[in-house]
């Protein structure tokens, strides 16, 4: 497959926007006709995939839960065509997700926990004006249709330190590096991105991992809603809101950080598998490095085939158990077909180190990931790699960062005779993180959208 | 070889189910309703059958036609088909069946043809052998290990974790002293029982230095 029309699919699907601001509309959609009525009007300010030539101010997407798809009313044949863990949402997998106890939906915040959000439409943009003016008439349109009402605003922003917005995240991560290239898509392959070859070299796996319609990488087209135009050049959206207990996790690295030898940063590049400036600790694991951060051609790319033992890079660090390459044999071909597309940004106010926080301030990460088939893609990364850990020689050892622990986890970081590189255990290990809420979208392309909103969905 | 892979040996018993027109619920129904009820955890037959790394019953209807080109074909008969992974011989492990979960073995069998009873375990052996058919493989995460190394070793694996995590970083001389401790305490704790081990459980109850 040579090109593909990205005219017609949404740009979120495509690219990492990369602005600093964002806001996402959690609507609830109102009378079907008046929210056919809504998503036609807002078809003309969505962004697609096309090449900018001159970076926009701002960009808005939308998708849908299944919940809104039934709003709509899209014939009942469509609507039972969609693979089965988004007809029953997030929610319902929870027990799948590990998403339990503290994490449980009970916990979640009142939208999400009661099933009501139908449309996720977000804004991305460069600056916070430029976002106001945007949602204002974004919400404009829902009253002037009367298709739908806003639920929540959920405000995500990139960590501003002295003025300028970076990649970090609350616990002081440099984030968002890479996301798998696949064929079709507008940008170069990047070495580490794609999925390895027999010849080490990296090429972009198949079109159908990431967008409906297309050949994925067993060489069949993935489970997809009828008619096919309604499923072609779509995907489906995972959203979660993820709370960071930012003082629970500094005072942990810090007492953890007094007892390891290589000191409290070396500690945490063992839990990520990055340095917090975000060099690679397999690549460089005794010092962070700048220089390889910033070339593009270095900074994913690495294996761990050499380092099977993770006296590099922990076999159970959290990059290395979203994307254990080739860790798990075969050349990688294990991890094809369990890939995922990250976007996302933080929300809530940083806090620089030092500066007192609190756990229970708002401050977090809206994850997003977009994939072909959230049962084979997300929810077996999050079930069987990040909540487990048997595929990994972890046993029941869960992910350090993102792991639903509740003060009973361990955690294994491999060593050597090194007395700076030690074999490290932590212990007791609280949730860092706990889920807020989410559920899983559709992401429809231009051409399907213009048929929901017209009301010519035709599956027969 | 097959039935054999390194210490491990791998049973694959075919049974034919008994028909029966006279019945109210066939013999197939009945013994899936039975197989179903059966626990899994530590209270399983089969954790007091304790070479047994793995077992599975099924009941087998017939061969799924799965469309052309396969050409549709039909088993003769319904089967129970009954595989396990365990330590040692065969001849000792269908004995130990008979004379530790008779019961269990009665309930099962007695739905099949041709099944003589545990009375005599040489007799239950002959039946099971004549039943059985090869296993070429096995159970993945066996690795050549016993029963009782690998509940050993997950006990030990659990406690060593403990016992770094709550003395790393401390002085050379007080970590030995306590690791001493640790050993020999180990050596004096019995194995975990089989039937699978809880980790919680594990961490919570099985830390013989503390």
């Amino acid at each position: 497959m040579s090109e593909i029309d990205v005219s017609d699919i949404q740009g979120f699907a495509l690219k990492g926007y990369n602005f600093p601001f964002a806001r996402y509309l959690l609507l609830e959609l109102l009378h079907p006709e008046a929210a056919q009525r809504f998503v036609g009007q807002i078809l003309q300010y969505l962004t697609t995939g096309e090449r900018w030539d001159e970076k926009p101010t701002i960009t808005v997407n939308i998708a849908f839960t299944h919940k809104g798809l039934v709003q709509l009313e899209l014939p009942e044949p469509t609507l039972l065509s969609f693979p089965v863990e988004f007809q029953q949402g997030m929610k319902a997998r929870g027990q799948i997700l590990y998403d339990t106890g503290k994490n449980g939906p009970e916990h979640w915040e009142p939208a999400w926990r009661d099933n009501r959000v139908h449309v996720w439409l977000a804004v991305n943009a460069q600056t916070p004006v430029a976002l106001d003016e945007q949602c204002d008439l974004l919400l404009r349109i829902m009253d002037q249709t009367s298709g739908a009402k806003l639920l929540q605003a959920q405000d995500a922003c990139a960590v501003f330190i002295d003025g300028k917005p970076t990649p970090k995240e609350h616990f002081g991560y440099t984030d968002g590096f890479g996301n798998p290239d696949f064929k079709g898509a507008e940008r170069d392959c990047v070495p580490g991105q794609g999925k390895l070859t027999k010849n080490g070299t990296w090429e972009a796996l198949a079109t159908g991992e990431f967008l409906l319609g297309y050949a994925d990488e067993a060489g069949e087209l993935p489970v997809a809603p009828i008619p096919h135009l309604l499923a072609r050049n779509g995907t489906f959206m995972v959203y979660r809101k993820m709370h960071q207990n930012v003082a629970t996790f500094r005072t942990f690295l810090e007492e953890q950080g007094r007892l390891y030898p290589g000191g409290k940063e070396k500690l945490a590049s063992k839990f990520v598998g990055r340095w917090r400036d975000g060099t690679p600790v397999e690549l460089s694991p005794d010092h962070m490095d700048a220089a390889l951060v910033a070339d593009k051609n270095r900074n994913t790319n690495f294996t761990y085939g050499k380092d099977l033992n993770g006296l590099r890079c922990p076999v159970g660090a959290h990059i290395r158990r979203g994307n254990p390459r080739d860790a798990l044999g075969f050349n990688g071909e294990l991890v094809n077909r369990r890939r995922i597309m990250r976007r996302g940004l933080p929300y809530g106010k940083y806090v620089p180190e030092g500066q007192p926080v609190r756990d229970e301030d708002e401050h977090g990460i809206i994850f997003m990931a977009l994939n072909a088939s959230l049962f084979r893609q997300f929810e077996f990364v999050q079930q069987q790699w990040i909540e487990y850990g048997n595929d990994l020689h972890q046993g029941n050892d869960k992910d350090l960062v993102i792991g639903n622990h509740g003060g009973k986890g361990k955690c294994v970081l491999q060593g050597t005779t090194d007395p700076q590189n030690p074999p490290f255990i932590c212990a007791n290990l609280p949730r860092f993180v706990e889920l807020r809420g989410g559920d899983y979208f559709f992401m429809p392309s231009l051409t399907a959208l213009q048929m929901m909103a017209s009301g010519t969905v035709d599956p027969r | 070889m097959a039935n054999q892979s390194g210490r491990i040996y791998g049973l694959t018993i075919l049974s034919p189910i008994l028909q029966s027109d006279t019945i109210d619920i066939s013999h197939a129904t009945a013994l899936r309703w039975y197989l179903a009820s059966l626990p899994r955890d530590h209270t399983s037959p089969f954790a007091r059958v304790s070479s047994t790394h793995f077992a599975r019953l099924v009941v087998m209807d017939d061969v799924v036609f799965v469309g052309a080109p396969a050409c549709e074909e039909h088993l003769k008969s319904r089967y129970l088909v009954f595989e396990t992974n365990f330590d040692g011989d065969l001849d000792i492990y269908l004995t130990r069946m008979a004379r530790e979960i008779p019961d269990f073995v009665d309930s099962v069998w007695k739905h099949c043809v041709g099944y003589p009873g545990v009375a005599d375990p040489a007799a239950f052996a002959a039946y099971m052998k004549k039943c059985q058919i090869e296993t070429t493989f096995f159970f993945a995460d066996v690795n050549d290990k016993t029963v009782q190394q690998t509940l050993k070793a997950l006990q030990l694996q659990s406690a060593l974790a403990h016992f770094i995590e709550k003395h790393q970083g401390k002085p050379a001389a007080e970590i030995q002293n306590s690791f001493l401790v640790l050993l020999d305490r180990l050596a004096k704790v019995p194995a975990p029982l089989p039937g699978g081990i809880d980790s919680e459980k594990t961490a919570a109850e099985d830390r013989p230095h503390e």
